[in-house]
C-alpha cells in the first residue's frame, strides 16, 4: 500500500510540473498582455517600459526566469504578483478558497444526497411514472445552463429585486458577516449549483442500480428472504454508488478551481470569480496562479480517490 | 515621449492652463442651489444635507489603486479625493476651476514663469497610524516617490519642467533638487522651463496628495511598493485600518470600507462629509441586477453607467435617483493614415460618412451614454463653443450619425474607386478589447467597414493590452483601433487635440497616442502657434484646428461620454464631474 502512495505522489507530481511548465510557456513565451505594460499603466514611453521590465525580471534569459519561477512556487507557494489587483496572487487565491469551499461543500452535499435518492428511487421504481417524471426533471435540470437558472431564480425569489422575495439575493454574501449569517446567503446558490449536478448524479446512480440490480448476488439476497430496502441500500446501493463516489471526487476538484457562473452570478468572491475576472482583464499572473491552483486541486483530489479505491479494492494497487 | 517633444507639446499647454489657474482660490463654502439629482452635472445640490449613515457602492470594477502615487483611473481617484487632500480640487458644481484643498491659496507663479510656490495650511494631519500634522515635506515625499520605480506614477511627463525631476523611473526614491520646502508650511516648485502655469494647473493631481516619508519609505522599499495596503489619509475618510496601518477594509477585487477619518478638521476643508462611511463592493459581475438593486433598493449606489434598460428607467422615470457627469473626451475608432486605403483622406471621408456611428454608440448604451460628436473637442472643454458647439463645422460626412452611403460613393469614387465601394485586395487589422462594451462596438466598426467592401481581419485581446500592445505600437500596423478614447486630465483644447493629432507626436517606438498617426504640417505648425496664444485667441485657434483635424478624416469619432450614477430613493447623490464618479465627500441621504 505504502509504494502505491508513493507511486500515486510521484505521478503527481510529475503532472504538476507538467501543467506548471504548460502554463509557464503560455503565459511568459506567448503573453497575449505584457506583464510590463500591465504595470506601467497609462501610455508609458519605451524607456519606462525597459526600467519595469528589468524591476520584473522579464529581461533576463527564459530559462532563468523559470528557475526563479520553480524556485519561488516550491519554497514560498509565490505565484507571482497581479498588478490588476496589485497583490499577490497567493493572498487573493488564500483569500477566496474559503468562499470556494463553502460554496461546493454545501451544495456537493445537497446534490450528493439528492441525486442518489432521486436515482434510487427512479431505479426501484423503473418504468413507472415517478421514474419517468424524475428522469425527465433531470434532463430539465442538465439542460439549463447555471447563467441561466441562477438569473432566473434571483429575478423570483430575491429578497431585493424578486418577485417573491423569499432569499438573500446577489451580493447578499458579501453583505453578511459571520460564519453563521452567511447560511441563509448561499441557500438560492447551493440550489443552483446543485440542482444542474443532482440530475446527473440521479441519471448515474440510477443506470448503476439497474445494473447491479440484476446481479446474481443480489437475487441470492432476495431468495434469502431479505427485505427489499435492505437489498437495495446494503447490496444494490453500495456497490452502485463506488462509481458515483469516483465523479464526486473529481467534480469537487474541479469545483474547487471555481464555480465560475454560480459565483458570477450571485457575487460570491471565490475562485471562480477570480478567474472570471483576471480572464477578463488579461491579469496573466492570476490566471496562471488560478490554472496551477485547479490543477492541484484536481490532482490531489484524484489522489485521495485513488487511495480510497485502493483502500476498497485491493486489486487496483498492482 | 522625448524632452524635446515632450517640451513641444507642454509649452503651448502653459498659455491655456493660466485660465484654469486664474481661476484657484475661490473656495467659497456655499451650496449653490437648486434641485438634487436632476441629472444636470453644474445643477446639483452641494449645500446642507443629512449627517450620518452609511452608503454602499455597488461597482463593476475595483479601483487600480489606493496609492495616490500610483492611482490614474475613475475608481482610484473617487477614493483618493474623499480620503486625501491633494494641494487643489474641484468641487462637484464646477469642474473648470479649482479651489485650494490642502493649499492655503492659490499658486504664486514667477513673473519669468519658471518658479511656482505654495502655502499649505496649518492644521491638517494625517490619520493614524501617523496621526501627526501634514508638512510640504509629505507633499515633496509624495512627488519624489511617485517617480520611483517601484512606485509607478503614470503622469510624470506633466511634471517633468520641475528641475531634477526624472525622465525615467528611479531606482529607489530619490530627491528632486527642484522642489525646495523652505519651511513647514511652503512649497516651491524650481522649473527648468518657463512652465509654471502649466505645473501650477497641473496640482489638482494625486501626486500632490501628502504622504509622511518616515512611515512610507519601509512600504516604498519594496518592489511593487506596498503603500498601497498601507496608506493613510488627510481627508475626511480613510481606509479602515489596523493599529499598524494595515488596510483590513481593502479587500482587493472585492471590497473597499470607508470610515471617518478621526483626525479629520472640517474647519480646514470645504466639503462637507455627511457620511459615516462607505462601503463599497467591487467586482459586481452583473451590472443589470446590481442595477436594479440600486433602483430599488435604500442607501445604495452604482459606480457607473448601468446597462441601457437601467439607464431609461432611471432617466425617464425616476426623477431625483441620477445625474449626468460629462466625461470631458471622445471615443473614437482611429483610422491609421499611414496603410493602404486608409492613407487616401477621401477614403476615410468615405468611411466616417458611411458609418453608423449612432449604433456604435447603442453598442456603448445609447444615448444617455453620450452625444454623438460632429468634430473632437468635447463638451465642457474651452473652445467647444468656438468648434462650433454640438453642431460642429459642418462636414457633409459627419452630417448624418446613422451614416449615409450616398454620401460615402461619392467620396469613394473621388478616391478612384468607380463602383463607390472598396473593391481591392488590402486586409485591415481591426484590434478591440475582448470584453463589451469595448468589443461590441468594434463589432458595429467591422459591420461598418465592411459594408463599403473593406475586408477586416477581427482581433480581440484584453483590454489593457489593446492599447499598449497594439494601438499605441505602430510597428503593429494595427489599421483601425476599435477601442480608443480621450479624456481630460486638464480642462484645456491643446490637452484634447495635440497628443493625438500631432504629427510631432508619433512615437514608432511604442507609447504613440496619434493613433491615426496623422501627420499633417500645416496642423503642427498651427497648433505650434496656437500654443503660445492666451485667452480669446487661442480657444479661436483650437476651433479652427479643431476643424482642420475634423477635416483630415482621421478617425471616426462616435462619443462624447457622459456617465450616469444612479442611485436608491433615500440618497441625496452628488457626482464629480472631474472624476466622473460620486463624490462620497459630498453625498448625503435623505
Amino acid at each position: 500500500m505504502g509504494i502505491y502512495i508513493l507511486r500515486r505522489l510521484l505521478y503527481m507530481v510529475v503532472v504538476l510540473l507538467f501543467v506548471i511548465a504548460l502554463t509557464f510557456l503560455i503565459f511568459y513565451v506567448m503573453p497575449s498582455a505584457d506583464p510590463a505594460a500591465l504595470r506601467a499603466g497609462r501610455s508609458p514611453t519605451p524607456e519606462t517600459l525597459a526600467a519595469i521590465r528589468e524591476q520584473l525580471g522579464l529581461d533576463k534569459p527564459l530559462y532563468e526566469q523559470f528557475w526563479l519561477y520553480i524556485k519561488n512556487l516550491v519554497l514560498h507557494f509565490d505565484l507571482g504578483n497581479s498588478f490588476v489587483n496589485n497583490a499577490e496572487v497567493r493572498d487573493l487565491v488564500f483569500d477566496r478558497l474559503p468562499n470556494t469551499l463553502f460554496l461546493i461543500a454545501g451544495a456537493a452535499l445537497l446534490w450528493f444526497f439528492s441525486g442518489v435518492l432521486v436515482g434510487t428511487i427512479s431505479a426501484v421504481k423503473r418504468g413507472t411514472i415517478l421514474d419517468r417524471a424524475a428522469m425527465g426533471s433531470a434532463l430539465l435540470a442538465i439542460s439549463a445552463p447555471v447563467y441561466f437558472t441562477g438569473l432566473v431564480a434571483l429575478y423570483l425569489f430575491s429578497d431585493d429585486i424578486g418577485l417573491f422575495p423569499l432569499l438573500p439575493g446577489a451580493g447578499a454574501y458579501q453583505q453578511a458577516e459571520g460564519f453563521f449569517a452567511k447560511i441563509p446567503t448561499l441557500i438560492m446558490p447551493w440550489i443552483i449549483l446543485a440542482a444542474a449536478f443532482s440530475a446527473i448524479y440521479a441519471r448515474l446512480t440510477r443506470s448503476n442500480l439497474l445494473e447491479v440490480m440484476s446481479e446474481d448476488y443480489v437475487r441470492t439476497a432476495r431468495a434469502k428472504g431479505l427485505k427489499e430496502r435492505r437489498v437495495v441500500v446494503r447490496h444494490g446501493l453500495r456497490a452502485a454508488i463506488t462509481p458515483v463516489v469516483t465523479v464526486l471526487g473529481l467534480d469537487l476538484g474541479i469545483l474547487v478551481g471555481g464555480a465560475i457562473l454560480t459565483e458570477t452570478i450571485f457575487n460570491i468572491p471565490g475562485i471562480g470569480r477570480l478567474s472570471f475576472d483576471a480572464i477578463e482583464r488579461g491579469d496573466l499572473a492570476t490566471i496562471q496562479g488560478t490554472t496551477l491552483f485547479l490543477a492541484l486541486a484536481v490532482v490531489l483530489m484524484n489522489l485521495i480517490v485513488d487511495i480510497l479505491y485502493a483502500f476498497l479494492d485491493p486489486r487496483v494497487r498492482y | 515621449m522625448t524632452r524635446s517633444q515632450l517640451r513641444l507639446l507642454l509649452v503651448g499647454v502653459v498659455a491655456a492652463l493660466a485660465l484654469v489657474v486664474s481661476a484657484c482660490g475661490g473656495g467659497d463654502d456655499g451650496g449653490s442651489g437648486g434641485s438634487s439629482g436632476g441629472g444636470d452635472a453644474a445643477r446639483q445640490e452641494t449645500g446642507e444635507g443629512k449627517t450620518g449613515g452609511v452608503l454602499r457602492q455597488l461597482g463593476a470594477s475595483d479601483v487600480d489603486y489606493l496609492d495616490p502615487g500610483h492611482t490614474y483611473y475613475t475608481g482610484g481617484y473617487q477614493v483618493a479625493y474623499a480620503t486625501h487632500r491633494p494641494l487643489y480640487s474641484f468641487r462637484p458644481d464646477n469642474a473648470e476651476d479649482p479651489v485650494p484643498d490642502l493649499a492655503a491659496d492659490k499658486p504664486q507663479i514667477s513673473e519669468d514663469l519658471k518658479k511656482v510656490t505654495v502655502k499649505i495650511k496649518p492644521g491638517v494631519k494625517f490619520s493614524p497610524p501617523v496621526n501627526r500634522e501634514v508638512t510640504s515635506k509629505d507633499i515633496k515625499y509624495a512627488f519624489e516617490r511617485f517617480y520611483s520605480v517601484n512606485v509607478g506614477g503614470q503622469y510624470g511627463t506633466y511634471f517633468s519642467a520641475i528641475r531634477g525631476a526624472p525622465k525615467t523611473p528611479t531606482k529607489g526614491v530619490k530627491p528632486i533638487s527642484g522642489i525646495q520646502t523652505p519651511d513647514d508650511q511652503t512649497i516651491v516648485f524650481n522649473l527648468s522651463r518657463p512652465e509654471g502655469v502649466l505645473i501650477a494647473a497641473a496640482l489638482v493631481m494625486p501626486i500632490t496628495m501628502p504622504v509622511p516619508e518616515e512611515y512610507a519609505k519601509e512600504f516604498d522599499a519594496k518592489n511593487p511598493s506596498t503603500y498601497n495596503t498601507h496608506v493613510v489619509a488627510t481627508g475626511p475618510y480613510m481606509v479602515k485600518n489596523d493599529a499598524k496601518g494595515n488596510l483590513v477594509g481593502y479587500q482587493a477585487g472585492k471590497s473597499i470600507e470607508l470610515v471617518r477619518n478621526p483626525n479629520w478638521d472640517k474647519s480646514t476643508d470645504y466639503k462637507p462629509a455627511y457620511l459615516d462611511g462607505i462601503r463599497m463592493t467591487t467586482n459586481n459581475s452583473n451590472a443589470a441586477v446590481s442595477a436594479q438593486q440600486v433602483l430599488s433598493g435604500s442607501h445604495l449606489v452604482l459606480d457607473t453607467n448601468p446597462p441601457a434598460a437601467q439607464l431609461r428607467e432611471a432617466v425617464t422615470n425616476r426623477k431625483g435617483q441620477f445625474v449626468q457627469l460629462p466625461g470631458g473626451g471622445y471615443r473614437y475608432f482611429p483610422l491609421n493614415t499611414t496603410i493602404k486605403p486608409l492613407d487616401d483622406v477621401n477614403v476615410r471621408r468615405a468611411i466616417v460618412a458611411a458609418f453608423d456611428r449612432d449604433a456604435a454608440l447603442k453598442a456603448r448604451g445609447g444615448r444617455f451614454t453620450g452625444d454623438i460628436p460632429t468634430h473632437f473637442l468635447p463638451p465642457g472643454i474651452p473652445g467647444f463653443e468656438e468648434a462650433g458647439g454640438m453642431a460642429g463645422p459642418g462636414f457633409d460626412f459627419l452630417k448624418n450619425p446613422r451614416g449615409d452611403m450616398n454620401v460615402a460613393a461619392n467620396y469613394m469614387k473621388k478616391a478612384g474607386y468607380a463602383s463607390g465601394k472598396y473593391d481591392g485586395n488590402e486586409e485591415l487589422l481591426l484590434v478591440a478589447a475582448n470584453a463589451d462594451p469595448g468589443k461590441a462596438q468594434a463589432e458595429v466598426a467591422k459591420a461598418q467597414l465592411e459594408k463599403l467592401g473593406f475586408k477586416i481581419q477581427f482581433r480581440t485581446v484584453p483590454q489593457d493590452a489593446v492599447y499598449t500592445e497594439w494601438c499605441q505600437v505602430p510597428k503593429k500596423q494595427v489599421a483601425i483601433c476599435g477601442s480608443a478614447g480621450w479624456f481630460k486630465d486638464f480642462t484645456d483644447p491643446q490637452s484634447m487635440l495635440d497628443p493625438t493629432f500631432k504629427g510631432a507626436n508619433i512615437f514608432k517606438e511604442g507609447g504613440n497616442n496619434n493613433l491615426s498617426q496623422l501627420d499633417v504640417p500645416a496642423i503642427d505648425r498651427a497648433m505650434d502657434k496656437a500654443a503660445g496664444l492666451q485667452g480669446a485667441e487661442r480657444l479661436k485657434a483650437w476651433a479652427e484646428i479643431d476643424k482642420m483635424i475634423t477635416e483630415q478624416a482621421p478617425a471616426v469619432p462616435f462619443s462624447w461620454d457622459k456617465t450616469t450614477i444612479i442611485w436608491s430613493k433615500d440618497v441625496n447623490g452628488v457626482g464629480n464631474p472631474y472624476y466622473s464618479a460620486l463624490d462620497f465627500a459630498f453625498t448625503s441621504f435623505r
